[in-house]
């Protein structure tokens, strides 16, 4: 039974990322950008343009800049996407493939932490607030909860930096992932935290967890809001229900029938998660920005600004690969727990 | 022509209705204004957002765009600003204090903070009109008519949910030219699939109730029901994420200008402003970038408390 849910899922899942890869391919070229005059600057000449434009293969009909982005009938000599391969860079003359695979468990491991974080911080809160609708959290979580996925996280990352590095100095400048003056541990998972304990680094460990300290408070901060506002709202509708009041006409202690209530209202958000992790994505290409982090999100920044179109292609894809699998999963999870969903 | 069509009873009976209507809402707006103390400051500052976007560069007291010769000042200490306010009222000030400071380039905070709306607001409430109509419509036929055709739109709806917001925008805003009306088009564009998913999701379950029946067995025609029974009873969550939306997308414009990929310096704007006094912030000239962000986190805030009485005014 699952197992044909699961299979059905993919496929969707896969077809949505065929039309994210064709959206994006046509969009980017229908705007009216030029990429060449970005990169060869505006005072080139015709011929340093023109060949600059056959280099990049933009002078060739659009369908067959498709077919070579697909890798099916290329007429460059480069595996496509089909091949799984997405290009190369034109900026640097990287492989997209290789350039993403070093960046995006940078953001990963940012959103991985502030997300488990959030939940620590927002279940107790949120549970707090149901259980006295009203008082003191209750009202915190009220207008915390407001600014839902709308706070200005960038703005908040540069003020935590104000007052814990300029103030208080007690995080690092806003500058990489760990201290400078350290070499890098060797990548294995991409996560520094992880790689620097593989690798018995203690002291890389600790600069790493310092470095992360900033950007995964300003995250927490920014994310906890909805995470407060969903837990809440779940469970006050599940502390209303009708096998709450049976177990409570049954003299079970509060702390138990708060337990039962807790497992009720979780189950429907897992699959919200899913949403506070794009929300958090998103939030990473302004804080990463913010601490010089060089994750996917400032990656992604970069191309843009910089017109390189395979670059972009490579990360609007990669991402939207992860937002796919992440919801997956959860419906997975989600079809797992609660025994009702029947597909 | 007009006059017959009053005549008919059920006119009159609509148009009753309609006046009953009228004195609820206006009786329940103040109400809650009374009795909703979140509510009102949610009003109180929208209007101010909406009044700053109008007038603001009329208020300002310096040119928002022009250097002044003071360049990284400091806000005057507290104790000061009674005998500056009070020298601005009496007009014995021999130039106007610069009360939030100036920024690098010699600029005055305050002119800009309060000129910035025209261009934040505008662009967010802008793009959030325009989402909201475009995801009302395409929510409305696709819900309504259920067909192959309207199955494809969905698809797209589908494929266009998949993309990451921010990045997507700025792909769009930085490719077609950093343009108030390009960012416009791209919140537009990013944020019009929820409004699809709400409101074709309130068409189908109106579609099922008896007054649809009712209309369609007196004769009417299908596309005339569900523009004038179905649509407006399927109004309320889209028009309360309206509000929540005009908050994201303040944050999603200055957060482009922030990356570089907004407004164009040295345009007043938020974003703009807080990333310009990003580099002197850990320096400690935190006036430049702190101020314009507590200017938008209340501004979001007074959209997103209007939201949640809508949410709470329709349930």
């Amino acid at each position: 039974m699952i197992g044909r849910f699961v299979l059905k899922r993919l496929a969707i899942a896969f077809l949505q990322l065929v039309g994210v890869a064709l959206v994006v391919f046509f969009l980017i070229r229908m705007l009216p950008a030029d990429p060449v005059a970005r990169l060869v600057g505006l005072n080139a000449s015709t011929e340093a343009y023109e060949q600059s434009a056959h280099a990049l293969g933009v002078d060739q009909p659009l369908w067959q800049q498709f077919l070579n982005f697909l890798g099916l009938f290329s007429n460059s000599g480069q595996p496509g996407l089909l091949q799984g391969n997405l290009g190369v860079s034109w900026v640097t003359n990287t492989p997209v493939l290789t350039e993403i695979r070093g960046v995006l468990p940078v953001t990963l491991e940012i959103v991985t932490y502030s997300l488990l974080l959030a939940f620590l911080v927002a279940l107790p809160l949120g549970l707090a607030s149901a259980r006295k609708p009203g008082g003191i959290a209750d009202r915190i979580t009220l207008i915390w909860g407001m600014f839902a996925g709308a706070q200005p996280d960038y703005w908040w990352g540069l003020l935590f930096v104000f007052v814990f590095y300029f103030l208080l100095n007690v995080a690092p400048p806003p500058m990489g992932r760990i201290d400078p003056l350290l070499t890098e541990p060797h990548m294995i998972t991409g996560f520094m935290t992880i790689d620097t304990l593989l690798q018995g680094r203690f002291d890389a460990f600790v600069s790493a967890v310092h470095h992360l300290m900033l950007p995964v408070l300003t995250l927490v901060y920014v994310v906890s809001g909805a995470i407060v506002k969903m837990v809440r709202t779940n469970t006050l509708r599940a502390l209303q229900s009708d096998y709450i009041l049976y177990a409570r006409a049954s003299g079970l202690p509060e702390a138990q029938v708060a337990r039962y209530a807790l497992r009720a209202a979780l189950t429907p958000a897992i699959t919200l998660i899913g949403i506070f992790y794009s929300v958090l994505l998103s939030a990473a290409v302004t804080i990463e920005v913010v601490f010089t982090m060089g994750g996917i999100g400032q990656y992604a920044v970069r191309s843009i600004l910089a017109f390189d179109y395979p670059a972009i292609q490579g990360v609007v894809l990669v991402v939207a690969f992860v937002s796919l699998m992440i919801y997956l999963l959860l419906d997975i999870v989600h079809a797992y727990l609660d025994p009702r969903i029947r597909y | 022509m007009t006059n017959d069509r009053a005549t008919t009873p059920e006119d009159l009976d609509q148009h009753i209705d309609i006046a009953v209507l009228h004195v609820d809402t206006r009786f329940a707006f103040r109400e809650r204004l009374r009795k909703d103390p979140l509510f009102l400051i949610g009003c109180i500052i929208v209007a101010l957002s909406l009044f700053l976007a109008a007038f603001g560069p009329w208020i300002a007291p310096y040119d928002a765009t022009a250097a002044t010769p003071e360049i990284s000042e400091p806000p005057p200490p507290l104790g000061d600003w009674p005998r500056l306010l009070l020298g601005t009222i009496r007009g014995t000030n021999e130039t106007p204090p610069h009360w939030l400071g100036t920024d690098a380039s010699g600029l005055d905070v305050f002119s800009r903070l309060i000129v910035a709306p025209r261009t934040d607001i505008t662009i967010a409430l802008v793009g959030a009109l325009l989402s909201l109509a475009l995801g009302t419509l395409v929510g409305l036929v696709t819900g309504f008519y259920r067909n192959w055709a309207t199955e494809i739109v969905m698809r797209v709806s589908d494929v266009l949910q998949a993309f990451p917001v921010f990045i997507t925008a700025m792909l769009l805003v930085t490719l077609s030219g950093r343009s108030a009306g390009n960012i416009v088009l791209a919140l537009a564009l990013v944020y019009t699939p929820i409004f699809v998913r709400l409101t074709r999701a309130e068409v189908m379950s109106q579609s099922a109730r008896g007054y649809v029946e009712a209309a369609r067995a007196a004769g009417n025609r299908p596309f005339m029901i569900a523009l004038k029974h179905i649509l407006p009873n399927s109004m309320v969550p889209a028009l309360v994420q309206t509000s929540v939306t005009i908050g994201f997308a303040i944050i999603l414009t200055a957060g482009l200008s922030f990356v570089g990929a907004g407004v164009r310096p040295p345009t007043p704007e938020w974003g703009l402003m807080i990333s310009n006094g990003a580099s002197q912030l850990i320096l400690g000239e935190w006036w430049t970038s702190v101020f314009p962000g507590v200017a938008m986190t209340i501004t979001v805030f007074g959209y997103a408390a209007i939201a949640r009485a809508f949410e709470e005014w329709f349930r």
